[in-house]
């Protein structure tokens, strides 16, 4: 046969513009092919560390959402008062000028009110300074409503205070026995995830075992060689009772770490605080060498003890290390197996495997620098910690990892760059660690702010040992005045975040949007929230707007360990459609009509890491791509120019140093194993809650690790509801977005799981329930439906939902009641429903199944 | 004549459907047909169950059934590396190569229309030529990329390397084969695929 019956066309060359992908929050780097003015592909940079050429199914899908018919291309206002659920916004098309007429009318006048009445609600990662240094500008703390807090709240904190960083990942080259643990790293569904993808493919290769602990035999659970379900929200009775066999049966514990890294030698006293120093007030530590106690920073200590009872000033002492292994006694692997189904003999298993593959004592030698070598390691995220005791579950999983003395040294657990080009952790007066303030641009959970009165909707004055709190402010604004606030939000200017779907029952979620009266969205497709707007301004595709600079923050998406320092900019490719603007610029205009572009500025510039000699000047007009480019001349040098980003969008400053790649060894500041400022801050939460006259959840207020089981598990099931809800994430999918798009419909619908809901074989055989039955699914305040597909691959105690489907929007063609919403299911946030530390929503909701067949 | 094959390393295979989509937009086919799929299956019983993925595409066979069942020789191999390709100006999309494929892999065209709007009137990409309604398509190696010494789209987006592309008897690949002794669908059908599996 001849070979040129279908000759090749050439491949592609020329109109390529690289930028950043915004198919979920990872911002990879990404190349967009235009023909004709109009993108006609996206392939990964090979230039981006964190892509290497490669592109997820999220990823490629995006470019077709540019072309979407059903995009919004002129500003919109409501023509129907009434707002609700079904409720036809009767929209009709208005121009520019008016839409921003009336909402500068509706800012000047609620600024000269109370600007606090503003709320500020989105989830666009390199957009955040835009929105903050307009609400400082403003004057309202109301910042940031999103659901950050919901895979997050809990486990970021675990994080911040073991790690230095925000977020947590493996040493993929080197980790020998890796644990996730209800999370999907290396799936497609985490952060940096092409990164982690080929890096968990490349450790899978040489052999390392993977363990995955979820309810659900996930994506990730299919790779792994161990695969441990269990039931949902019991993660921290499982980690305590492995902490016990760790500490107490095995003592596979680093000693050295112990004492060095860590308060495990500080001596508690029978009140539960530290016994300090009489003329120092540091803590002490006991010197079993001197036979005497010191403050902990002392430079003769000969031995600190982590064991007995000493008696100092007259005070009897034990180590918080002897402290915390008595207190672990209680959760033994059988009472354990009883609450999580886990079997006694696979928890100890677990555990004696884990503590033999960390080699605890063994070194490594790189470039010169005798390190710890610990290669085991566990990773958590959302299933582990979005739960009634989210802070301690995830803090005790994490000192599992502690335990060994395996973070951030090589073959163990790290933290996502606590130590950078330009910050690093510190140490505060207790030796404990402090984060790094350029990477943590939230609230820091230690040291812990003093509790108050609320004044701010994310109530996060009373939430003082937390992150960011962000799912409160459905409940702030529903009761404003049950938290001592004393105004009621007025205005919500609202983009990228479908707080319809992604957060509680819609009903009560209505509720919150009705109850704040105006609100603005910038939408590019009208959502389930956006529908609910009193005027809808049409946003731009991120292909078509440039961000501010790095698109990649350090705090989370520059891979950890070795490798390089790489910054991406995110640059348009094509121009808006239609009247379509970027919502960042639209921001600036509006700063600019109600006369704060000046105090923006000035706003911006002391928090967007501008040199001085770049700083903004009040007196000129600025785009973001402006700003950018001098974020970034402060960050690579006086001669980058955005305009000359032909080739890649990434830039690589330098290959990380040992410290960077490896920070514990390298900075002195302790960790905690025991949480004594918690004593503290509970008793003064506790006094401003009696001034609010609130009935709440203070046991997380306690220096030991505890189990606190979710208002689901305190009850028998009755009634028939019977099983746990359970969501996972489906890695072609990325939160209510995605599902909006063709491609991704069609893998939905060929997939076997994602439309479904899955019941495992042997539990719906009980319940006469068949695969692709109908089935009315109620939690105590819901209803929904779902498809059901039998399965094994489920704890038989669950009903698993993935994703965040099912969506409703008017004018939604392609997703409209596909799949089923998981957190429809969810009560809005009460104190029974939420980890009382962190502010973690609980996920926990029980639910009974009933086929529609037969009634 | 250089043969060229694919190898599918299901150990590193995450589900995650990158290729599907990538291969969809390369070709730019119509609703519903993917040149490439990954297909699940469960094994075993809870809580000893497990849960596999198998990407699969053409095989691109040495004794390919589809271009002997063929009535206007629309398909065929090309004579430099074995590619087998469907002539589409030949093709009467009789179906004879969809019931012949042993793998399934091959697609009646009924509706070329895309989710490209304006079908490709303003768009040249993907620089392949899109399948005319009435023919049956498939996979095509992306012989458009390779030709210029390019990877199939498929391959350059794998975020995890599980799909490795070369000469089958070239180093890259044949080591793989040999080493990891790798296994290729149905082998009993006889059609010998260029297609093999690891892990």
């Amino acid at each position: 046969m001849p070979d040129d019956a279908r000759p090749a066309a050439p491949a592609p060359e020329g109109d390529w513009v690289p930028s950043v992908c915004m198919g979920c929050y990872n911002c990879c780097g990404i190349k967009i092919r235009r023909e004709g003015g109009k993108v006609a592909d996206v392939v990964g940079d090979p230039n981006a560390p964190n892509s290497k050429g490669h592109i997820c199914a999220k990823g490629k899908a995006r470019f077709l959402d540019l072309h979407d018919p059903k995009r919004l291309l002129k500003p919109l206002k409501r023509g129907n008062p009434n707002k609700g659920l079904g409720v036809d916004p009767e929209w009709r098309e208005i121009s520019w000028d008016e839409a921003l007429d009336e909402i500068s009318a509706r800012l000047t006048k609620i600024r000269a009110d109370d600007p606090r009445k503003l709320v500020i609600a989105h989830f666009d990662l390199p957009a955040y300074g835009i929105s903050k240094a307009f609400g400082a500008a403003f004057g309202t703390p109301n910042l940031h409503w999103n659901r950050a807090d919901y895979c997050g709240a809990a486990p970021h904190v675990a994080h911040l205070l073991l790690n230095g960083s925000f977020n947590g990942e493996l040493d993929f080259e080197k980790c020998n026995f890796m644990v996730l643990w209800g999370t999907q790293l290396g799936a497609l569904a985490e952060t940096i995830p092409l990164h982690s993808a080929e890096m968990m493919a490349n450790a899978r290769a040489r052999g390392a075992k993977t363990v995955v602990i979820d309810p659900f035999c996930s994506n990730a659970a299919a790779k792994a060689d161990q695969w441990v379900p269990l039931r949902p929200g019991t993660d921290g009775m499982l980690a305590l009772a492995m902490l016990n066999v760790l500490c107490n049966d095995i003592e596979g514990y680093d000693t050295p770490f112990l004492k060095a890294y860590t308060n495990a030698s500080y001596l508690v006293q029978d009140d539960g605080h530290y016994k300090r120093d009489l003329k120092t007030n540091k803590p002490m530590v006991w010197d079993a060498k001197a036979g005497a106690a010191k403050p902990f920073d002392a430079t003769d200590i000969g031995d600190s003890a982590l064991d007995g009872e000493y008696l100092v000033d007259n005070t009897l002492t034990r180590p918080a290390f002897a402290v915390l292994r008595k207190h672990l006694k209680q959760y033994t692997p059988e009472e354990a197996e009883q609450v999580t189904s886990v079997p006694a003999k696979i928890i100890r298993q677990l555990t004696k495997d884990f503590v033999e593959a960390a080699q605890i004592g063994s070194t490594v030698t790189i470039d010169g620098h005798v390190l710890p070598f610990r290669p085991a390691a566990i990773h958590f995220k959302r299933g582990a910690g979005a739960h009634k005791g989210g802070s301690h579950t995830t803090l005790a999983i994490h000192l599992i990892n502690l335990m060994v003395g395996n973070l951030d040294v090589p073959g163990g657990q790290r933290g996502v760059n606590p130590i950078g080009p330009f910050w690093q952790p510190e140490a505060d007066d207790d030796g404990l660690l402090v984060p790094a303030q350029f990477i943590t641009k939230y609230y820091k959970p230690y040291p812990p702010r003093d509790p108050k009165v609320p004044e701010t909707l994310d109530l996060n004055e009373i939430f003082p040992s937390s992150l960011f709190t962000r799912g409160m402010f459905a409940w702030g604004i529903r009761e404003p005045e049950k938290f001592g606030i004393t105004y009621v939000p007025e205005m919500l200017l609202h983009c990228r975040t479908n707080l319809m779907m992604n957060s509680h029952n819609p009903e009560a979620m209505a509720g919150v949007l009705k109850k704040i009266g105006y609100q603005v969205s910038f939408a590019t497709f009208i959502d389930e929230t956006t529908e609910f707007a009193d005027i809808v301004l049409p946003d731009s595709h991120d292909y078509e707007r440039w961000d501010l600079f790095p698109a990649n923050d350090p705090y989370a998406f520059i891979a950890p360990g070795p490798g390089e320092w790489y910054w991406l900019m995110r640059q348009a490719a094509v121009d808006p459609p239609g009247e379509a603007r970027p919502w960042t610029n639209v921001y600036l205009e509006l700063a600019k009509r109600i006369g704060l572009l000046d105090k923006l500025y000035a706003s911006g510039n002391a928090m967007w890491n501008i040199a001085p000699k770049y700083a903004l000047d009040p007196a000129k007009s600025y785009t973001v791509k402006d700003i950018a480019e001098r974020q970034a001349k402060t960050l690579l040098g006086d001669d980058f120019r955005a305009d000359s980003l032909t080739d890649t969008a990434c830039m690589i400053t330098r290959k990380k140093t040992v410290r960077e790649a490896y920070p514990r060894p390298f900075f002195n500041a302790r960790v905690p194993i025991y949480l004594e400022y918690l004593i503290d801050t509970g008793n003064k939460l506790k006094t401003v809650m009696a001034q609010l006259k609130l009935e709440w959840d203070f046991r997380p207020y306690t220096p030991l690790l505890t189990y606190f089981a979710c208002h689901a598990h305190q009850h028998e099931a009755k009634d028939g509801f019977d099983l746990f809800i359970v969501n996972f994430k489906v890695p072609f999918i990325t939160f209510s977005v995605t599902s909006e798009n063709l491609w991704i419909d069609e893998l939905s619908r060929a997939n076997p799981y994602t439309h479904k809901v899955m019941i495992n074989r042997a539990t719906a055989e009980k319940k006469g329930i068949r695969d692709g039955d109908r089935v009315l699914i109620e939690s105590a305040i819901s209803k929904g439906e779902g498809v059901v597909k039998l399965t094994e691959l489920i704890h038989p105690d669950c009903l698993g939902i993935p994703s965040t489907l099912g969506h409703w929007a008017r004018a939604y063609s392609i997703s409209k009641y596909k799949g089923t919403g998981f957190n429809n299911f969810l009560p809005a946030p009460d104190v029974d429903y939420i980890d009382t530390l962190s502010g973690q929503t609980d996920s926990c909701t029980r639910v009974r199944v009933t086929p529609f067949r037969g009634r | 004549m250089s043969k060229y094959g694919m190898v599918m390393d299901l150990d590193r295979c995450i589900g995650c459907n990158a290729c599907v989509v990538a291969c969809k937009v390369e070709h730019n086919t119509p609703m519903d047909i993917h040149f490439t799929k990954i297909l699940e299956r469960e094994i075993g019983q809870y809580p000893d169950a497990a849960r596999q993925f198998l990407p699969v595409m053409c095989n691109h066979c040495d004794d390919a059934p589809c271009i002997d069942v063929c009535p206007t020789q629309a398909t065929y191999a090309r004579d430099k590396d074995g590619i087998v390709l469907i002539d589409w100006s030949k093709c009467i999309g009789c179906g004879g190569c969809v019931l012949a494929c042993p793998y399934e892999q091959r697609y009646p065209v009924a509706d070329n229309r895309t989710s490209f709007p304006d079908q490709n009137k303003d768009f040249k990409s993907p620089v392949v030529e899109r399948a005319p309604s009435g023919v049956t398509a498939k996979c095509d190696f992306c012989y458009h990329r390779i030709d210029v010494g390019r990877e199939p789209a498929c391959v350059e987006a794998c975020p995890t390397n599980a799909r490795i592309f070369g000469e089958v008897r070239g180093e890259k690949l044949a080591n793989i084969i040999g080493r990891e002794h790798a296994w290729t669908l149905l082998p009993d059908k006889g059609a010998k695929p260029s297609v093999f599996y690891v892990g």
